[in-house]
């Protein structure tokens, strides 16, 4: 293996942009870029965005779409709001609630998709029925302000460093070790991969897929627990904008360490080099839109440079099988 | 060239090529290779895979361009080698058929040029001209049928009746590649004489395969091709089979085919009662430990279905399975692997193995080492144990980062059984385990099956090979609609015999043999 060779370069691209981002950054706005303040606004800020990207890791690695995330996220915001401020319960135990609430919604999709409906469908109907119970429970108005206990647990800064972000990259360590390192997370891989020739290598191939569902639903419900800590007052709109960003980072991920494949490095890796590419043009003066547009085309210009060098392995793969 | 080509007059040579060569990231995959074909002769194309028979055809077919210094012509006027039009008048039947998976079968008949001229598609002229073209050819198939729920054998037969629809008159070539991987003795019949009606008609036939029967069966002269070069090209009435196989492999062989182990009376490994399911409608079997018992019959008697049902792949609708007197019970594959039964499906690209994932990666599968309470997998070690399993199993390239994908035909198969190898399964189902594998493979492979056999291992297999199944196996079942129609011992298997009594379930009038 070459260290510099094509295929590395391809891999580790992201890394590379993202440096090359902070040199630009530190040249153009010195002043506002190289602060500590900006270093803890851009991991602070893709902390939630990374736990629901992790967890949506689960499923794609499982072949399965879940458009419900962002959705099951808002929810479960309101669900551990509502519950903290109209019962007497505990912030911990209504937290938990939450998840399992979560956890419960992705065990419905993966019910149906076990059943046969297509994931992208059945996840596109209940994130519309998760909306239809956010507004129940909201009363479609903010809910809060929340306890101060349940709020330190998302905004602590221990050593300043914010809390979330030390969550959130423990979170990836745990999913690294589960999905790259265990059976259980190749199991899954091979699922995804191609589900008939795995079930017949002994894989237990629904089990993986129902189990993927419901991780990645009670990883949602959770990062939806760690937003309404954060902001101490819950929008019933909380949810959506999420879905784009964390869907992007996943699929950026692939063109990142472990080219073709959702991986955690690579979806870490893009989480920052986005946040780093939009936080730099917001500083140099860019306005509201930037975010949006940045997120977009780096979406699609990654992934288009991806498939170009699919295209171009595939050749040369076929080219060496027909030789042999 | 030959002597008997001086005198042979130019006009009856169809296609002649000269001096081509092609080469892929510096390796020369054909060197400097002449081919030349009469008008109405059946040419067989030989060699193991990598020798370069598919690179030819696919220059012919215009997919790829040769080196320069080639020299090609048709019928005396020269032509334009690896333009994508391809060779002027020829017609290819390709290994992977180039069918549309979800279209029905009029509409991929349709495709091949029938909506040319015509404004309004109307349904009922097509279906009507589909059945005509299949009619011509003997196929019987509902033309509504999406191409995917159609066996392979009769998708086969369809990509024949498109290719041939437009009419296949003097002066045409129709080229085949491996065409009867997937198909029935009676349906070979059923190719072979619409292939020699194409030569009849004047037509040229270029028949690639890697069944010896078909080309002394069907061919006027072959030529064989090893590592790019042509070896030799002979009439195939100056050859016996031991003849050709030297010529093919490149070397004397003494024993092909490992002599079956002794079975005497080991204990039953796999007991299969009364299941069904599928085209199987009442099968009943042991295999004892250390044997290799074959499966063949028609399209539809069954055998298609067979090990899918024993495996729990498909969900029998009755009957049960045994291994070493344990019910299997019905937990699906992880419950049979779990209980000793190994499974190889014909479908190697799509069944098999995952494609895209690395030879170590689909070895390890079924039983992923991890070690310690965390249950990590440790890159090195699995590497290692791949390694040692490639090299045992005559993998080449024995690289366990290779892409299984990458790997021929062959390799693939190898793999694939040493993956139940390092399993220690108990009963190997093999579905048609050399479809598509060249000699040296083929070897390897049998050696491999007898060696697990004499190991205690029992082995089912499923094929279509008469040859193969005299064989290998100890004892053969012939299944005819549903049901064992006969058991052959080792004592009276033929190959004659297991062709004739294949063809009795569709009546007598069939059965004249080959």
């Amino acid at each position: 293996m070459k260290l510099f060779g094509a295929d590395n370069l391809a891999r580790f691209s992201g890394i590379y942009v993202l440096g090359l981002f902070i040199l630009i950054f530190s040249l153009w706005v010195p002043a506002t870029f190289l602060t500590v303040t900006t270093l803890k606004s851009v991991l602070g800020d893709q902390a939630i965005t990374l736990i629901l990207a992790l967890g949506l890791l689960v499923p794609l690695a499982a072949g399965q779409f879940d458009l419900s995330v962002a959705q099951n996220l808002g929810l479960a915001a309101i669900v551990c709001g509502a519950l903290q401020t109209r019962t007497g319960l505990g912030w911990p135990e209504c937290a938990a609630i939450a998840i399992a609430c979560g956890a419960l919604v992705g065990a419905a999709n993966g019910g149906l998709i076990l059943f046969g409906v297509d994931s992208f469908i059945a996840t596109l109907g209940m994130s519309s029925i998760l909306l239809a119970f956010t507004t129940l429970v909201s009363r479609n108005e903010f809910v809060g302000p929340l306890s101060e206990g349940f709020q330190k647990a998302a905004s602590a800064e221990p050593l300043g460093f914010p809390i979330v972000t030390l969550y959130a990259l423990l979170g990836a360590a745990v999913l690294w070790w589960l999905l790259e390192h265990t059976p259980i997370g190749r199991r899954t891989y091979a699922t995804g991969a191609n589900r008939d020739a795995a079930r017949l290598a002994g894989v237990r191939t629904a089990r993986h897929t129902f189990l993927a569902m419901v991780i990645c639903g009670a990883v949602a419900a959770l990062a939806g627990v760690l937003v309404a800590a954060k902001v101490g007052q819950v929008a019933p709109t909380l949810g959506p904008p999420y879905l784009l960003p964390a869907f992007a980072a996943c699929f950026l991920g692939t063109t990142q360490i472990k080219v073709g494949r959702f991986n955690v490095l690579g979806t870490v890796v893009a989480i920052y080099l986005l946040a780093v590419g939009v936080k730099g043009l917001q500083l140099a003066g860019g306005e509201l839109w930037v975010t949006e547009m940045f997120n977009g085309v780096a979406l699609v210009g990654a992934v288009t440079v991806a498939v170009f060098g699919n295209k171009r392995r595939n050749r040369r793969l076929k080219a060496e099988t027909e030789r042999a | 060239m030959w002597a008997a080509d001086a005198t042979a007059p130019s006009a009856t040579v169809s296609l002649s090529l000269e001096g081509v060569s092609k080469v892929f990231q510096g390796q020369r995959a054909l060197d400097d290779v002449d081919l030349e074909l009469r008008r109405g002769e059946i040419h067989a194309l030989l060699g193991p895979n990598g020798s370069g028979k598919s690179t030819l055809i696919k220059i012919l077919a215009g997919y790829h361009r040769p080196e320069p210094g080639w020299s090609a012509s048709m019928h005396g006027r020269p032509f334009e080698l690896g333009a994508p039009a391809g060779a002027p008048g020829a017609h290819f039947i390709h290994q992977d058929l180039g069918l549309v998976g979800d279209l029905d079968v009029v509409d991929n008949l349709a495709l091949d040029g029938g909506y040319e001229g015509s404004w309004w598609l109307s349904g009922r002229r097509e279906r009507r001209r589909a059945r005509a073209a299949l009619d011509a050819f003997g196929i019987d198939v509902a033309v509504e049928e999406p191409i995917n729920g159609l066996p392979r054998a009769q998708q086969t037969m369809i990509a024949i009746a498109r290719a041939l629809s437009a009419g296949v008159g003097e002066g045409a070539l129709l080229v085949l590649d491996e065409p009867t991987v997937a198909l029935s003795a009676a349906q070979v019949r059923r190719l072979f004489e619409v292939v020699r009606q194409v030569r009849d008609a004047g037509g040229t036939v270029l028949w690639v395969t890697h069944r010896l029967g078909e080309v002394f069966a069907l061919a006027e002269r072959v030529t064989v091709l090893r590592d790019g070069r042509r070896v030799a090209t002979v009439p195939t009435g100056e050859l016996d089979h031991d003849r050709l196989v030297e010529l093919i492999v490149g070397r004397p062989l003494d024993a092909f085919y490992p002599e079956p182990p002794p079975v005497g009376d080991a204990p039953i490994a796999l007991e299969v009662r009364e299941l069904g399911g599928g085209t199987v409608a009442d099968v009943s079997l042991d295999v004892r430990a250390g044997e290799i018992v074959g499966v063949t019959g028609l399209v539809g008697s069954g055998h298609e279905d067979l090990l899918h049902l024993i495996f729990g792949a498909d969900r029998p609708r009755r009957g049960a399975v045994w291994v070493d007197g344990a019910p299997v019970g019905r937990g699906g594959p992880a419950r049979s692997i779990a209980a000793g039964l190994a499974f190889a499906p014909a479908d190697r690209k799509r069944l098999s193995a995952i494609l895209d994932w690395t030879l170590a990666e689909n070895l390890t599968l079924p039983a992923i080492p991890s070690s310690g309470p965390a249950h990590w997998i440790g890159a090195r070690r699995e590497r290692a144990e791949t390694l040692a399993w490639l090299e045992r199993a005559e993998v080449v390239p024995p690289e366990p980062e290779k892409l299984f994908s990458a790997l021929s035909g062959g390799n693939q198969q190898k793999l694939v059984l040493a993956r139940w190898l390092r399993r220690r399964a108990r009963v190997f189902l093999l579905e048609e385990p050399t479809n598509g594998v060249d000699m040296g493979s083929k070897q390897a492979i049998y050696e491999a099956l007898s060696d697990a056999a004499r190991e205690g291992a029992a082995v089912l297999m499923t094929s279509q090979d008469p040859e193969e199944l005299c064989a290998v196996c100890d004892r053969v079942f012939v299944l005819r609609d549903g049901r064992v129609g006969v058991e052959l011992e080792r004592a009276r298997l033929s190959e004659d015999r297991i062709v004739a009594e294949t063809l009795r379930s569709n009546g007598e009038a069939e059965g004249e043999g080959r």
